[in-house]
Parts: structure tokens; C-alpha cells; sequence
């Protein structure tokens, strides 16, 4: 203990303060009360310097010092165990600072702090139990970035994590994760538990007791308040599991439905010594403990058996989720020759300026003044009064050199950049009344998930290159909100086996693969909701002639089969007539000329698309 | 001996600006007016370079006309093809209207088949169908089987336009725009294509075709229309124009 510390514990005047004054408590107070209101979700707050090292407890021990009065008893474990160095000075701290009580007893404690475990004692509505927290963030292992960890957060935006669970099962067989497991809280937030193992996670579920969490060095409080849903993170068809040796049992107290470590000698003994040196007293109720025990997640092996390779078109075990449609196929019925309305996506004269000025930028700039750049603002006007519909079975080009405008457009169509002017809208969005420019980033989002697919020229955009085949297209369903293991296997080695990716290499990390191969799987992730929106842009562009023939060849068959409403974004005249009905051509943003495809190769009008034609007929 | 009309072209006019070279213009189609109704042949005949392939692209929408007016008659409505949208025009083709041009202008890697099928499946068949109905045209055709699942880059000139003019009858169509569908084929195979489009028009289908081989006019068409210059200059039947048309060569 440091001469400070005693020095704060002789000195009535600051022991009377306690460690933290009373603006500092209060602020506590009011994130823990906010972390109650909202379950699961981290509520920053101002976190103290603590005469302990940050990552010794020194969150733990600010909100029991915030909640903790004269009249409570305190108990303070560190891995179960109330003697250990750290549990005994916590302990000594709080108890002697706040002039509350202390104790081992669970029975007797009103405030429980601890690190690393839930008691095995039962606990109701008079505990309090404070969990010193090292990482708050559940998302900080999928995620890097704090402010997209958050906007995830407040998307409720979970694939990531879905997906490292799957890649847990493809790589271990079963979910490995065992401290800090994610926990979905109230249905809302996903929530990380601590360093309690998984053994305690169920105990979580709908508790009498309130479980508070504070995390010194992420400054962050959060709660599991009483009586509050909690569920562990899993697939519907692969079971979550406890930790568990069979066989085993306490060489002391003799519990086998005890949480229990290893200890020398190949024996076990309980983590929690107050538990442990209680029922070997036998002043415990050991029935009602098995009661409490997790002994339904006792790992099965006969429940899992996930490792075999799915084979496409095999009939389905188990997984009685229910199904998500199968992948859209063309029906083959003729339409109307007139029907001309039934659009899927409609632009409608959308622009774009980079710079000052708005709509006075744009005289003088176009093909026939041989510039984008305004003469009165000096803003370049990447693109204006752009207008084209899609339907349902149809493909359109947009085609133009570089600096024409058509990734600015295409950036506009997915959101990624806020266009100048126009309206683009989606049959399937509110009956294609809405603007999707007014919608908020979130719902735009949701778009990308099942609505608009997008495959990239870079398949490093559109693939997480760290995560295996599977994986990627993984993301993209539980995004959608497929929670079956197995159908994601199957849904995904249906997609590969479509785009020609061999099914031995659908666990290996896309990092693994060649160019063409990463196409064909950033092909397969767009294809995997069955989204009827498909942009692709400059598909085959990074690839060399060989590999790009056959992704082209796979697009075209693609685009031949479903009824996607697709827009082909390429400078290359041979993409575009090998893919799409019809096309726009545009120079220096804007259209110069659009029509059939063939009509726009046989019979060019534009000046331009005479010149892109020639090119093309090297 | 015709039936109902099918094809109505008025004062069609077509003019090529060659932006490449400082502006020049080549017309090509100079008020053309023609007719073809169910069931009747017409045959295009005359020199090259005097519109004939000009006005069954025109037809086809591959050459947009300048003016002048294409209506196709279907059950229940006509339809101005110069000025239907790209949309409705992309949905005609290959259903109502189907087009076979001299050379297969198929996708690169595409074999017999997976070409023909894909034709039969815009005509609206099922996939299974459809690629029944592929066989079948191809075996009336002559090609053999040994070649359908080859890449049609690399096959011959004549089993290339076997492979098209299968794929334009997988289905009779409404109307048929045949651009010298068998000049690269031999005698026996000839045969069979010949057979085949005098077939489709008494099934009662409208055929507008551009042969150069005289013989095949006089045994297919009900009637020839001679071009020169972009515009029609005579009409009757095979053996009157045929036999002017020899007579001054």
C-alpha cells in the first residue's frame, strides 16, 4: 500500500471525503443510472485517477465507491477468491473510506465487487454487483475504429461479430471465445461480459440482482439491470456452451457444478473459495445451487458435427430457422412488349458539383464547351442532369472514359456521395415515391444490405480480405439477419459453387486468393441476399484479359438468369455490349447519347461515342 | 394468298454523319416504303451498297432511321418501332422480331447450345424447354452434335450461320429479318436452310430477307422488291423483277 493511500486512511478529514468527492461520485451516479435505463449500452463518463493501477479495478472501484453507503457490507473477489492481493486491498480501500462493512459471505454482502466471476451463492434484489471491466468494447476485436465501433452500436449493426463467431466454428468446430463472450441485452445491444467465463454468462439472464460493469481506462459504465433479457451471441443450430471437464470435481469441497479451475497435480478445486470452504462446512444449499448451474450448456459433441464441407443442393439437417427464400431465378414469362413503366431504379437528373456555386457553375461547362470545369466558379461539375431507369431482368452501360462521371453517379446511387441535385428512388422503397438521398446513413445502410449490391472493381472494397470466403458472404446474411450456421454454409457454397470458386477453398482467408478468384467471391457476396439492385463497376477492369473473359463470361450468365435490375459502369465498349440491353454514354458529366447497346456500336450519333466505338474496334 | 399485315414502312429515310471524318454523310436509306404481311415472303434484291441490309437493321433498331415510320402489327396493337422506347424495342427483339445477320454475332465462349438455348429462353420457354427446343434446331439445321458445346469462335463460317439461323427459328417469330443467312453454306446444308425458312412462312410467318443468290429468291419469295440507291425501285413477283434484274445485268 503507498504511503498516500495510508496517509488517506489516517487522515479522518479525508477519509470523511472518501477517495472520490462527492461532484465526482455524483457524475458516477448519473452514468450508472443512464447505463440502468439503457441495458447493455456504454456510457461514457469522466473516469478518476484511483490509487490503484487502471486495469487493477480502478473502474470497478469507482462505481462501488459512487453506490456503496455506510449501511452496506462489501465483498470483493478477484478470480472467485477473496484473499488475493488486490480483492483484500480493494476491499480495505472501500470498506474504510465509505465506513461500510466488510465480508466474504455472499450471503451477507450487499456489494459485490469482482473480477473474473459471478458468485456461486445465490443472488436477489438486495446485491449489487460491480464487475471490474479490462475491455468494455465487444466490437473492439472486429473493429479498430471507436467511432465506427459506436455507429454500430447505434445501428445495431452486429455483422462483424456474427462473423467472427462464424469464422470461430469454420476454423475450431465450435465457438472458442470463452472470457468476455457478447451477449445481446434487452434485444438491443450486444454487450461484452466481462472477463466472467461462460459459465456464469446464463446466470446474467433475466437476475434479481443488479449487475453493474465500470472500465477505468475506456472510461465507460454500463449495467445489466434486474430482471433483463440476456442472451449469448450464437447460431440458432450450434448450441451455446459452458466451460467443462467431465468428471471433474472440487477436491475440496467436492462440487462438480461449481465453476472449477485446475489446480497442480491434474486436480480441481472451486474458483470461489467463499462457496467452496462453505459447502465443505456444509453451511451451503447445494440443491438449489444445481438449480442455478448451467448444466443445459454442458458441451454435446452429438449437437454439433459442423465441420463437414455442406455440398450445394444438399438436402438440409436439422436448422429448423426458418428458411430465407431461395436465390431469385428468372421465370421466363414474356412481358408486355409496352410495359415500359415498371422500373426498378429511376434516376432522375441527378448532378454533382464539386465547389462553390450550386446551379450557376454549370453554364459553360459540358462536351460542347470541352470542360467540367466552371468558367464563373472554377467548380467541376462531375456531373449533371443525369436521368436513366433499370428494370427488373435488365441490364443498362454506363460507359464513358475516365473523368466522364460515371463512378461520380455511381457514387451517388449507393450514397456514398450526396448528390448537387435530382432524385434517385427504388421501385421497392416506399412504392419509389422516396428520395433515398433523404434517407438517413442508417437506412441507406440497410439498402446496401439487401437491396443494392455493389461489386467494386478493387475486391479489396468489397471483400474483408482477412476473412475466409465464407465468411464474407457470411457477413452479408447476417446482416440480413440469417442466424443459422448451417444455412449460411449452405447459402454460400451454393454461391461459390454458382461463381466458380472451388468449395476447398471456401475456409481459406480471401487474402489467399488470386485476383480473378477474389472477384468471383466479391461477385458471390453481391449475389447473396438476393438484392434486386446490382451495380458493377468496372468488374473486370484489374484483371488481366484471361481472367477477366471469364468473369465476364460469369456476369453475363448471371445477368441472364435472375431478375437483378443491373447498371454497368465501364470505359470498355466490349463490357458493356457483352453485358447490357442498353446504354448511356457520357463525357465531362453528362449524357451525350444513350439507346439500344447494339444501335449505340452499330450506329453511333455522338461525335464522342463514334470515337469510343472506333477505340473499340482495335 | 397473304394474310394480315405485319410490317408497314413509310418513307423510311436514313443518313450516316461520319464524325470521324470531319462530318461526311452517307445516306443509305432514301424513302423507303414496304409492306410485309403474315405468311408472305419479300425478298430485297439489288446491288450492293443500295440500302438492302440498311433497312432490316433500320427495322431491327441496330440503325436508328433519321424518319419516316416502321409500325409492327401485333395482336391487339401496332407499334412504331422508330420511336419505341429502348426498353419495349430490347423486349421485341428476339421475341416478336428475329433477326439473323450474315456473320454469328454471338457473345465470345459460347457454345451451339448454350447460344440457341439462350434464344429459345427470351422466347419465353423454361430452362428445361428451352433447351430442347435448342436441339431440336440445331438438328434440323444439320449441325452436328459433335459441335454444340464447342465455342462457336472457333467453328466454320457455315456452321457459325447454321448456329444463327437456328437461334432466329428456335420459335417461328412473328417476323423474320433474314440478312444472307446462307451464303456460307454448302449445297446439302443449304438444303435444309432453305427448307426450313420456306417452312416458317407458311406457318404463316413474315419474312423480310436479303439473298443474293437468285435461286433461293425464286424458290422462297411472294414477292421481290428491287432497291438501288436506297430506295425501292420495282416490285412483283420473283420471276417478273428477277427476270428484268437478269435481263439488264
Amino acid at each position: 500500500m503507498t504511503t498516500a493511500v495510508r496517509q488517506l486512511l489516517d487522515d479522518p478529514r479525508g477519509a470523511a471525503a472518501g477517495i472520490l468527492d462527492e461532484g465526482a461520485k455524483r457524475e458516477i451516479r448519473r452514468a450508472t443510472l443512464t447505463a440502468v435505463c439503457v441495458p447493455g449500452y456504454q456510457v461514457p463518463f469522466g473516469s478518476r485517477e484511483m490509487p490503484v493501477a487502471r486495469g487493477w479495478g480502478s473502474g470497478g472501484l469507482q462505481v462501488t465507491l459512487g453506490v456503496i453507503g455506510p449501511g452496506d457490507v462489501l465483498k470483493v473477489i478477484d478470480q472467485g477468491d477473496d484473499g488475493g492481493v488486490n480483492a483484500t486491498n480493494l476491499r480495505r480501500i472501500v470498506s474504510s473510506t465509505s465506513r461500510c462493512a466488510a465480508d466474504t459471505d455472499a450471503r451477507e454482502a450487499t456489494v459485490i465487487q469482482t473480477r473474473h466471476r459471478i458468485p456461486e451463492e445465490a443472488l436477489g434484489e438486495q446485491h449489487v454487483l460491480v464487475f471490474q471491466v479490462p475491455v468494455a468494447e465487444p466490437l473492439r476485436g472486429v473493429q479498430r475504429s471507436s467511432a465506427e465501433c459506436d455507429r454500430m452500436h447505434a445501428e445495431a449493426d452486429y455483422s462483424a461479430i456474427w462473423v467472427s463467431l462464424y469464422e470461430d466454428i469454420v476454423r475450431n468446430g465450435i465457438i472458442t471465445m470463452s472470457t468476455g463472450y457478447p451477449v445481446l441485452v434487452n434485444g438491443r445491444y450486444v454487450m461484452a461480459t466481462s472477463p466472467v467465463p461462460r459459465w456464469d454468462v446464463p446466470r446474467l439472464h433475466q437476475a434479481d440482482h443488479l449487475n453493474l460493469y465500470g472500465a477505468g481506462r475506456e472510461r465507460r459504465i454500463y449495467a445489466v439491470p434486474p430482471h433483463t433479457a440476456v442472451t449469448p451471441l450464437t447460431f440458432d443450430d450450434v448450441p451455446f456452451e459452458v466451460e467443462h471437464v467431465p468428471g471433474a470435481r472440487c477436491d475440496y469441497c467436492g462440487s462438480d457444478d461449481s465453476f472449477l479451475v485446475e489446480a497442480a497435480g491434474g486436480r480441481f478445486v472451486c474458483s470461489d473459495s467463499d462457496w467452496c470452504s462453505r459447502t465443505a462446512a456444509g453451511d451451503s444449499d447445494t440443491a438449489a445451487h444445481r438449480a442455478r448451474a448451467p448444466l443445459a450448456w454442458l458441451p454435446d459433441p452429438s449437437r454439433r458435427s459442423l465441420r463437414s464441407r455442406p455440398k450445394p443442393g444438399a438436402p438440409g439437417t436439422g436448422a429448423a430457422a426458418p428458411e430465407p427464400q431461395p436465390l431469385p431465378v428468372k421465370t421466363g414469362t414474356a412481358a408486355s412488349p409496352r410495359d415500359g413503366g415498371d422500373w426498378m431504379l429511376k434516376v432522375d437528373r441527378v448532378g454533382k458539383i464539386f465547389g462553390a456555386g450550386g446551379e450557376r457553375a454549370v453554364s459553360g461547362t459540358g462536351p460542347s464547351f470541352g470542360t467540367a470545369v466552371s468558367p464563373l466558379t472554377g467548380a467541376i461539375v462531375a456531373a449533371w442532369d443525369i436521368s436513366f431507369d433499370v428494370a427488373p431482368g435488365e441490364a443498362l452501360g454506363l460507359i464513358g472514359e475516365s473523368g466522364s462521371g460515371k463512378s461520380t453517379v455511381l457514387n451517388c446511387l449507393i450514397g456514398d456521395e450526396r448528390a448537387s441535385s435530382g432524385t434517385v428512388r427504388l421501385a421497392s422503397v416506399d412504392g419509389g415515391e422516396t428520395d433515398l438521398f433523404t434517407l438517413s446513413p442508417a437506412e441507406r445502410r440497410k439498402l446496401r444490405i439487401d437491396t443494392v449490391s455493389i461489386v467494386y472493381q478493387d475486391p479489396a472494397a468489397g471483400l474483408d480480405l482477412r476473412v475466409s470466403a465464407g465468411g464474407n458472404i457470411a457477413e452479408r446474411l447476417t446482416a440480413a439477419g440469417w442466424r443459422s450456421y448451417r444455412a449460411i454454409r449452405r447459402r454460400a457454397a451454393e454461391l461459390l459453387d454458382r461463381v466458380e470458386v472451388p468449395l476447398s477453398r471456401m475456409d481459406d482467408p480471401t487474402s489467399t486468393f488470386s485476383g480473378g478468384m477474389r472477384q468471383r467471391v466479391q461477385i458471390a457476396k453481391a449475389l447473396a441476399t438476393g438484392a434486386p439492385v446490382l451495380l458493377l463497376d468496372e468488374p473486370t477492369t484489374g484483371l488481366d484479359a484471361s481472367i477477366a473473359a471469364g468473369v465476364l463470361d460469369l456476369l453475363r450468365g448471371l445477368l441472364r438468369e435472375r431478375d437483378v435490375a443491373a447498371v454497368v459502369v465501364s470505359h470498355d465498349f466490349a463490357v458493356i455490349e457483352a453485358l447490357t440491353d442498353r446504354s448511356v454514354v457520357m463525357q465531362l458529366g453528362r449524357v451525350v447519347e444513350s439507346g439500344l447497346t447494339d444501335q449505340l456500336f452499330h450506329d453511333p450519333h455522338h461525335p464522342y461515342t463514334q470515337r469510343l466505338v472506333a477505340a473499340a474496334r482495335r | 394468298m397473304s394474310g394480315a399485315p405485319v410490317l408497314c414502312i413509310r418513307d423510311l429515310h436514313k443518313t450516316f454523319t461520319l464524325h470521324t471524318i470531319d462530318g461526311r454523310t452517307v445516306v443509305s436509306l432514301n424513302g423507303v416504303s414496304l409492306d410485309v404481311a403474315a405468311g408472305e415472303h419479300v425478298a430485297v434484291a439489288g446491288p450492293n451498297g443500295a440500302g438492302k441490309s440498311s433497312l432490316l437493321r433500320c427495322v431491327h433498331r441496330t440503325y436508328l432511321p433519321d424518319s419516316g415510320s416502321i409500325v409492327l402489327h401485333l395482336p391487339g396493337e401496332q407499334v412504331e418501332l422508330t420511336s419505341l422506347p429502348d426498353r419495349a424495342m430490347a423486349r421485341l427483339r428476339g421475341r416478336e422480331i428475329c433477326y439473323v445477320s450474315q456473320f454469328l454475332e454471338t457473345p465470345p465462349r459460347a457454345g451451339a447450345l448454350e447460344v440457341v438455348a439462350d434464344a429459345a429462353r427470351r422466347r419465353g420457354l423454361a430452362p428445361g424447354e428451352a433447351g430442347d427446343a435448342a436441339a431440336a434446331s440445331l438438328r434440323r439445321l444439320g449441325l452436328d452434335e459433335a459441335l454444340w458445346d464447342v465455342d462457336c469462335g472457333v467453328l466454320s463460317g457455315g456452321e457459325r450461320q447454321r448456329i444463327n439461323l437456328a437461334a432466329g427459328t428456335v420459335r417461328p417469330p412473328r417476323l423474320l429479318l433474314l440478312d444472307e443467312p446462307v451464303s456460307a453454306l454448302d449445297p446439302d446444308n443449304r438444303e435444309l436452310a432453305l427448307g426450313l425458312v420456306s417452312s416458317l412462312t407458311a406457318q404463316g410467318v413474315a419474312v423480310l430477307a436479303v439473298f443474293h443468290d437468285l435461286d433461293a429468291i425464286r424458290r422462297l419469295a411472294t414477292r421481290v422488291v428491287r432497291m438501288e440507291g436506297g430506295q425501292v425501285v420495282a416490285s412483283g413477283t420473283a420471276s417478273e423483277i428477277l427476270d428484268e434484274l437478269e435481263a439488264v445485268s
